[in-house]
């Protein structure tokens, strides 16, 4: 018995190899002759582990085989992106470099509160896939229940409650829409500012703040002992319940979508290398479109879902021109 | 506590796939050499094998990094006792006794006590781990800024040790190294002292800036010196002394388990870890040791408290990172993007649903621990044959070494510029006796100190007194934190005192 199944398995193997042989010709026949004839090199301006390098590493086996070259991922983590993104411009724009990065909230944070030397339309967003989103959550433990309890709390003394968030976020910048839509002064809200989203959400789910405003994707291993009380995005979204942000902000709510995190290119390589931007470009598409990469990552709890660069630039707009308003605020004066 | 069922699938899953054995060798060689190498750290040599193990089933991937975490956080101890080099930020403490002991000549047995503190803290801290997973993690989500601070406060008190005969001059190293370990952003969103240069917005780079105040300091000021240890007799490798020195090290169980207590509790708050535990060990052993002056001048007790500690986080972190799902570090970090890789959510449910599972890891690491012991004797074997090397080859390779080691951690020329910069400055620090290790402790827990103090006074709304009340963790830490100095003032009075009587007994005998 013993042989045949491995027999069958050779002959499996072997019909596998084959088909990606096929598959994998025609790619490095094109290699040979023009872009890309050489490895690329992906840059990631966080640290290894976090959300944009683990995106970057699950989606490298696809792109690279769109491209028919190696993906080789450097991460330049460090000053909030700020040092990764002055990378990354530096370098050649001939197709042999490419980012993945949280475009926001840190493109228009290193450019609004840290004197970037680089301009929002330096970047080409060729997709977005990951859109997060601001969720205000307590303990599992904590004896508030709705958002409500919160600002009715706030309302009536704004010093009731301690809220843990990340200077500088999207959070922030929602935190103050809520307190502005209902006449609590920010001022007096005891503020506790975390470094990063994880110490954040540790505070939250072990009760060390009251509540918390964080990216609300990063809380979901953390679900059991957190109660989430408003998703700040009209439609609900991971399954979180609580309220959703048009039901306490009304109709068409003033708010900021957090990390949009995705793909990027140099926005000269338009005017300088048309071609390679277009090869980039379907090769982005192919393989955000490729049901083994979609059903990869989605087990890796990464998204996939194709915006294209016209929606994905819009978006990065839209939420750079949010925050422009809130500059004071992000600048923390 | 322990559920026996889990316990025998546990072995059932370790008896059945040979894997889970195979990896364990390789794993422990591969964090040893890497550990070794000064500014590699145990997260690098982790992230370097991580893409290895997405071919691997789950168990056997997880207990290859996991003896790669284990080789790497005694790896970096060789280096610490052998050259002064602490290879990690984790063996700190380990240069302040381990290096002085290798200058002496006791290197075979100062390298013994290193590995033979850092097999019973690690098993220690798995034998923790295995009964306090669930305990643990119900309070490390409930520390608040304040209990940080507090353990900040606690690793402070290492600075009067530290001094030497000038203690004005260890302060102000203490606190120049505060102030610098304050550099960048801090958690509120305003940047000091980074006079325009954006890599310092997260800081001064710890290690290349540690590596050189404590390493090459020391290696130019031994510049007109021919070999690491001048007495020639003394340089002998031997086999006998280094076991002599596991033997040493297992005579002081105390402070192998204070070390490993202090080391499991402080490894498993998150964003602390073993690179703080270490200075907490050594400082509580020194002060509670009746030979505490010695300490710094090669006292093997000193480097028994820092290894066993240092490896013993390794146990709490894994606690953390088992029974919550977050990283409480970068190599925790790193296995659970290597649970991500095998479709599994680290988590209170993961626990919930794999016990055995758990428990097979934790057994495995017992397994590791004991395997580590053996690697490690044949391993600081071969390294010893440093002390060997004239200085005069030595000090220029190390320097090259670190210089690239440097450059690795930071992945640009701001690692080898910093540890420039510092082996000037940690020179100049030497040459007028201030004390370069207060001015490495200040540097390590001044962002530490200053981010939770920030922190508690956020979220008391400026009333630290009301609120440390409703904190009885952050009391506890700070009542056994006087209760060690009171108890410190006692022991040494009446030492003081003893001396006396012997003294005057010694004088009336001689008069009568």
């Amino acid at each position: 018995m013993h042989s045949k199944v491995s027999r069958r398995n050779v002959l499996k193997a072997t019909a596998g190899g084959v088909a990606m042989a096929a598959l994998g010709m025609p790619s490095i026949l094109r290699a040979q002759d023009g872009f890309p004839n050489r490895p690329i090199n992906v840059i990631v301006p966080f640290d290894t582990g976090g959300y944009n390098d683990r995106l970057a590493r699950a989606f490298a086996p696809f792109l690279q085989e769109a491209l028919g070259q190696p993906l080789t991922i450097i991460n330049r983590g460090g000053a909030g992106a700020l040092l990764g993104h002055t990378f990354f411009l530096q370098q050649p724009d001939d197709g042999y470099t490419i980012l993945c990065t949280s475009a926001a909230p840190y493109l228009p944070l290193n450019i609004l509160t840290q004197d970037a030397s680089f301009a929002l339309e330096d970047f080409y967003m060729v997709n977005l896939p990951s859109q997060d989103y601001t969720l205000l959550a307590t303990s599992s433990g904590s004896d508030i229940q709705t958002i409500d309890d919160v600002i009715a709390r706030l309302k009536e003394d704004p010093g009731s409650l301690s809220v843990g968030l990340q200077p500088a976020s999207a959070d922030l910048v929602n935190f103050s829409i809520l307190c502005e839509a209902n006449d609590i002064d920010m001022e007096a809200v005891r503020i506790v500012t975390y470094d990063g989203g994880g110490p954040a959400r540790n505070a939250v789910a072990g009760g060390v703040v009251d509540i918390g405003l964080v990216g609300g994707e990063g809380f979901l291993p953390l679900a059991e002992q957190i109660r989430p009380l408003l998703t700040f995005d009209v439609r609900q979204r991971d399954g979180w319940e609580g309220a959703l942000v048009n039901e306490v902000l009304g109709e068409d709510p003033d708010f900021v979508v957090g990390s949009q995190r995705g793909w990027g290119l140099h926005a000269s390589m338009q005017e300088s290398n048309p071609e390679v931007f277009s090869t980039l470009v379907e090769a982005i598409e192919t393989a955000s479109k490729n049901p083994a990469a979609i059903e990869a990552l989605k087990n890796q709890q990464l998204a996939t879902d194709w915006y294209g660069p016209e929606e994905s630039n819009q978006m990065l707009a839209r939420t750079a021109t949010v925050m422009e308003q809130y500059i004071d605020l992000l600048q923390g004066t | 506590m322990i559920e026996f069922t889990s316990v025998w699938g546990a072995f059932a899953l370790l008896g059945s796939d040979l894997n889970a054995w195979l990896y364990l060798l390789p794993g422990l060689v591969i964090g040893l050499v890497f550990g070794a190498m000064p500014g590699i750290s145990i997260t690098m040599a982790m992230a370097f094998a991580l893409p290895a193990t997405l071919y691997m089933d789950f168990l056997p991937a997880i207990i290859f990094l996991t003896a790669i975490y284990t080789g790497a956080g005694f790896g970096g101890s060789v280096p610490a006792v052998l050259m002064g080099i602490p290879g990690t930020s984790s063996a700190v403490a380990t240069t302040f006794d381990g290096y002085p002991m290798a200058r002496k000549g006791q290197h075979n047995q100062a390298l013994g006590i290193a590995l033979a503190s850092s097999v019973i803290g690690c098993l220690m801290s798995y034998l923790l781990l295995l009964f306090l997973i669930a305990p643990v993690s119900n309070v490390v989500l409930r520390l608040g800024p304040l209990e940080m601070f507090a353990v900040a406060v606690w690793g402070m008190l290492l600075l009067g040790s530290l001094a030497g005969s000038h203690l004005s001059r260890g302060l102000l190293a203490g606190v120049f190294g505060v102030l610098l370990g304050t550099v960048g952003m801090n958690t509120a969103g305003f940047t000091r002292g980074t006079m325009g240069i954006p890599w310092l917005l997260d800081g001064i780079p710890q290690i290349p800036a540690m590596m050189g105040l404590l390493a090459a300091s020391q290696l130019i000021g031994l510049i007109n010196t021919n070999y690491l240890i001048t007495d020639e007799s003394s340089r002998k490798i031997s086999f006998s002394k280094i076991v002599g020195g596991v033997r040493m090290a297992l005579s002081y169980p105390t402070i192998i388990f204070r070390g490993s207590l202090i080391g499991v509790i402080i490894g498993a708050i998150p964003g602390v870890g073993s690179s703080i535990s270490n200075l907490l060990s050594y400082s509580e052993t020194k002060r509670n040791a009746p030979d505490g002056d010695t300490f710094g001048q090669g006292n093997p007790k000193g480097v028994i408290a820092a290894e066993s500690a240092n490896s013993s986080s390794e146990g709490g972190a894994m606690a953390t990172m088992l029974a919550l799902g977050i990283p409480g570090g970068g190599a925790t970090a790193i296995l659970l993007a290597a649970f991500a890789m095998h479709n599994i959510v680290g988590g209170p449910s993961f626990i919930a649903n794999n016990k055995d599972i758990v428990y097979a890891l934790i057994f495995s690491n017992f397994a590791q621990a004991i395997l580590l012991l053996f690697v490690g004797l044949g391993f600081v074997y071969v390294a010893s044959y440093v002390v060997r090397v004239p200085l005069r080859f030595l000090i220029p390779s190390v320097l090259v070494v670190a210089t690239f080691g440097a450059y690795a951690i930071e992945g640009s020329a701001a690692g080898p510029i910093t540890l420039w910069v510092f082996s000037v400055l940690g020179w100049a620090m030497v040459r007028y006796s201030y004390p370069v290790a207060a001015a490495v402790v200040g540097l390590l827990l001044g962002g530490l100190l200053e981010g939770n103090l920030l922190r508690t006074n956020q979220i008391s709304g400026g009333d630290f007194i009301g609120y440390g009340l409703e904190r009885p963790w952050a009391l506890l830490i700070f009542a056994l934190m006087l209760g060690s100095l009171m108890l410190q003032t006692l022991s040494k009075r009446r030492r003081r005192k003893q001396t006396e009587r012997e003294a005057q007994a010694n004088a009336a005998s001689e008069a009568s």
